[in-house]
C-alpha cells in the first residue's frame, strides 16, 4: 500500500509542476524555468520548516510566494524574447538557480543538531511529517488537496474572461494586442501565476522526499514539466493529469519490469504519442464527445483548440 | 598580467572545441530551424564506441579517433531519422521534446554499454607542450586549436565552393524556394545531419583527449556548451558559432582562475541569459528580427 501512496504522491507533485507549465503554454511560452522555480520554492520553505521550526503551512506558502516574486521578476527580461531563444533563456535561469543552490552552504544547529543547506551534500532531514506523526496517508490527502484546488482555479479561469485572454495571447499575438491586450502584463501574470504553482509543487516535493539536492533540479525534470501538458493536450487542465499519470503511473512503475531497458522503451513510446496525438493526448476532438457523453455536449462540439 | 593572457590562451583553446560544437548545432538549425537536443548524447555515444574499442582491444589512439567520429555519425543518422525525419512539417516543438527522450535513450544504451561510470579515453600526442617565452601550451591544446582551424577551412570551402554547400545555404535560406529550383531539402538536411555529426565526432574526440576520460554525463555537457556558444554567437550564423564558442572559452577559464571552478558555469549560464536578453539575436546574429520572427513562426 505504500508503494501505492509513495506513487499518488509523485502524480500529484508532478501534476502541479505540468500545470505551472500549462499556465504559461496557455499563452504560447515555452518555459523551462519552472524547475528553477521549483528549486525554490523546495529550498525556501524546507529552510523555513526546518532552520526556523515553521509549521509546513505557512512554509509552503512562502515558498510559493518565493516562486512567484523569482517568476514575477524573471518574467519582464525574459519575456522580451519567444520561441527558441525563451527555451534556452529560461534554461540558463534554471541552472543558475541549480548553480546556487550547489554553492549554498547554511549549517546551523537546531535543538543539538546541526541541519540545513550543505551545498554539495544537499538538503538532508526536512522531517516535519515525521516528527509531527503524519502518515504517508495523510501527506497524500494534503497534496492532492492542493492539486485539487488549484485545478479547481485554473478550471475556472478557463470559464472567465482572464482564461480567454490568456488562450488570446498564445493563439495570436498580434491579433490580441490588436484588440486592446495588454501582452506584458498578460505574459509576467502567467508567469507569475507559474511561479507561484511551481514553488507550492517544489515545497511540498521537498517534504515528502525528506531529501533534495542540486541534481534533483536537472533539465530533464524541467523538461517533464513541460512535456505534461503537451503530451496530454492544453484543451483542458486534465490534459495535464492524464498525461502525469500516463507518464508516471504507466510508463515509469508500470514498465520497471523491464528494467535497464524501460528507458529505451520509455522515449520511443512518447514519440510514438506525440507522432499520432500531435495536439496532445485529451485534445478538443476527445474532449467534446466526452462532453457529449456526459450529456453537456453543445451541437457544435465546442471543442477548443490550443 | 602573464597569468591573465595564459589563462585566455587556454580559453581560446578549449573554446575553438565549443565553436565545433556550436557549428554542429548551427548548421542543423540552420536548415531546419530545430534544435537537435540528442546533439551532446550522439557525441557521448561516439565517444563509448571509441572507448570501449580502446578498453577492450588495445586500440590505437588514431582508431579510436576515426571510431569516435564514425559512431558520432551513425547515431546522428538515427537521431535525424527518428526525431526530425519522421516529424516534418510545423510540429517543431515534438521533435525537440522527441530529440529530448532519444537523449534519455541514448544515455541508457551507454550505461549499458559500459556499466562503469568512468572510462579512459587516449590522448592523440604524449602530453608535453611547447614554451614561448613566459607562456605555455599544452600539446593537447596545440592540437585542439589546429584541427579547429583546419576543420574551419574545409567547412568555409565546403558550403561556398561545391554544389552541396550552395544547396545547403539554399535551403537555409528559404526550403520553399530552394525545393522550386529542384533541390531536395529532404537530402540536403540530411546531409547536414551527417555533416553536423561528422564535426561533432571531431569537437568530441578533441575534448576527451584533452580530459582523457569519458562519462555518461558528457552528452549532457556538450549539449550544453554547444547551446550556450551558438546562443552568445548567433542562431543559425556560422562565424556567430566560431565567436560564440571562443567567448565562451575564455570566459570560463577566467573565473574559473580568478574567482573559483565553482563560479565557472554559473559565470557562463549569466552570460547568456544576458546576452539573450539585451541581444535577442546572440551577439552576431544577422538579420535577427527577420530570423527570430521565422523562428516563432515554426515552434
Amino acid at each position: 500500500m505504500a508503494f501505492y501512496f509513495g506513487l499518488l504522491q509523485t502524480i500529484g507533485i508532478h501534476t502541479l509542476l505540468g500545470l505551472s507549465a500549462y499556465v504559461l503554454l496557455l499563452t504560447g511560452q515555452l518555459s523551462l524555468a519552472q524547475v528553477g522555480f521549483f528549486a525554490i520554492g523546495a529550498y525556501v520553505s524546507g529552510i523555513l520548516t526546518v532552520i526556523f521550526e515553521y509549521h509546513i503551512v505557512p512554509g509552503l506558502f512562502a515558498g510559493a510566494l518565493a516562486g512567484g516574486a523569482f517568476a514575477f521578476l524573471v518574467g519582464f527580461p525574459a519575456l522580451r524574447v519567444k520561441g527558441l531563444m525563451l527555451v534556452v533563456a529560461t534554461i540558463a535561469f534554471s541552472e543558475i538557480v541549480r548553480l546556487f543552490f550547489f554553492n549554498l552552504n547554511w549549517r546551523v544547529m537546531v535543538n543539538g543538531v546541526e541541519v540545513g543547506p550543505d551545498s554539495t551534500q544537499g538538503f538532508r532531514e526536512i522531517r516535519f511529517y515525521a516528527a509531527n506523526g503524519w502518515d504517508t496517508f495523510d501527506v497524500v490527502l494534503f497534496i492532492w488537496l492542493f492539486v485539487i484546488v488549484v485545478m479547481a482555479m485554473l478550471w475556472w479561469l478557463d470559464r472567465v474572461r482572464a482564461g480567454a485572454t490568456l488562450r488570446a495571447v498564445g493563439a495570436d499575438e498580434l491579433a490580441a494586442q490588436s484588440s486592446g491586450v495588454n501582452i506584458v502584463a498578460v505574459k509576467v501574470t502567467a508567469m507569475t501565476v507559474g511561479g507561484v504553482i511551481a514553488g507550492l509543487a517544489g515545497g511540498l516535493y521537498a517534504h515528502s522526499a525528506t531529501y533534495v539536492d542540486h541534481l534533483t533540479f536537472s533539465v530533464l525534470l524541467a523538461t517533464f514539466a513541460v512535456a505534461y501538458p503537451i503530451l496530454g493536450g492544453l484543451s483542458s487542465v486534465f490534459g495535464t493529469l492524464i498525461a502525469v499519470i500516463f507518464v508516471q503511473g504507466i510508463l515509469i512503475e508500470g514498465m520497471r519490469f523491464l528494467g535497464d531497458w524501460r528507458n529505451i522503451l520509455f522515449g520511443l513510446l512518447i514519440i510514438v504519442a506525440m507522432n499520432f496525438r500531435p495536439s496532445g493526448l485529451l485534445d478538443g476532438n476527445v474532449l467534446s464527445r466526452i462532453r457529449r457523453m456526459i450529456g453537456h455536449g453543445k451541437p457544435d462540439g465546442g471543442g477548443r483548440h490550443a | 598580467m602573464v597569468d591573465f593572457i595564459q589563462t585566455t590562451i587556454d580559453g581560446l583553446s578549449i573554446g575553438s572545441a565549443y565553436s565545433l560544437i556550436a557549428l554542429g548545432f548551427t548548421l542543423v538549425f540552420g536548415v531546419m530551424r530545430r534544435i537537435n537536443l540528442s546533439y551532446g548524447p550522439s557525441i557521448m555515444l561516439g565517444a563509448f564506441a571509441g572507448t570501449w574499442i580502446f578498453v577492450t582491444l588495445d586500440a590505437q589512439p588514431w582508431l579510436v579517433a576515426a571510431v569516435t567520429v564514425a559512431g558520432t555519425v551513425a547515431v546522428g543518422v538515427y537521431v535525424e531519422r527518428v526525431c526530425f525525419w519522421a516529424i516534418r512539417r510545423d510540429a517543431a516543438i515534438a521533435s525537440m521534446v522527441s530529440s529530448f527522450v532519444i537523449w534519455m535513450q541514448l544515455e541508457e544504451v551507454a550505461t549499458i554499454l559500459l556499466p562503469g561510470r568512468t572510462y579512459p579515453f587516449p590522448e592523440l600526442f604524449r602530453t608535453g607542450g611547447v614554451e614561448i617565452g613566459p607562456y605555455f601550451f599544452r600539446m593537447e591544446y596545440v592540437t585542439t586549436l589546429t584541427v579547429a582551424i583546419l576543420v574551419l577551412v574545409m567547412l568555409r570551402l565546403l558550403l561556398f565552393k561545391t554544389r552541396f554547400g550552395l544547396a545547403l545555404r539554399a535551403v537555409s535560406e528559404n526550403p520553399a524556394a530552394a525545393a522550386y529550383m529542384g533541390i531536395r531539402p529532404g537530402r540536403v538536411i540530411f546531409r547536414a545531419f551527417v555533416l553536423a555529426s561528422l564535426i561533432g565526432g571531431i569537437a568530441g574526440y578533441l575534448l576527451l583527449a584533452a580530459d582523457q576520460q569519458v562519462t555518461p554525463y558528457f552528452g549532457l555537457w556538450a549539449t550544453f556548451k554547444g547551446l550556450i556558444a551558438m546562443m552568445l554567437g548567433g542562431m543559425g550564423s556560422i562565424p556567430g558559432a566560431v565567436v560564440g564558442g571562443l567567448i565562451l572559452g575564455v570566459i570560463e577559464s577566467q573565473t574559473q582562475w580568478y574567482l573559483g571552478n565553482a563560479y565557472k558555469d554559473l559565470s557562463s549560464y549569466l552570460v547568456l541569459f544576458m546576452v539573450l536578453v539585451l541581444r535577442p539575436g546572440g551577439l552576431l546574429g544577422q538579420g535577427i528580427a527577420e530570423r527570430e520572427a521565422q523562428a516563432f513562426r515554426r515552434i
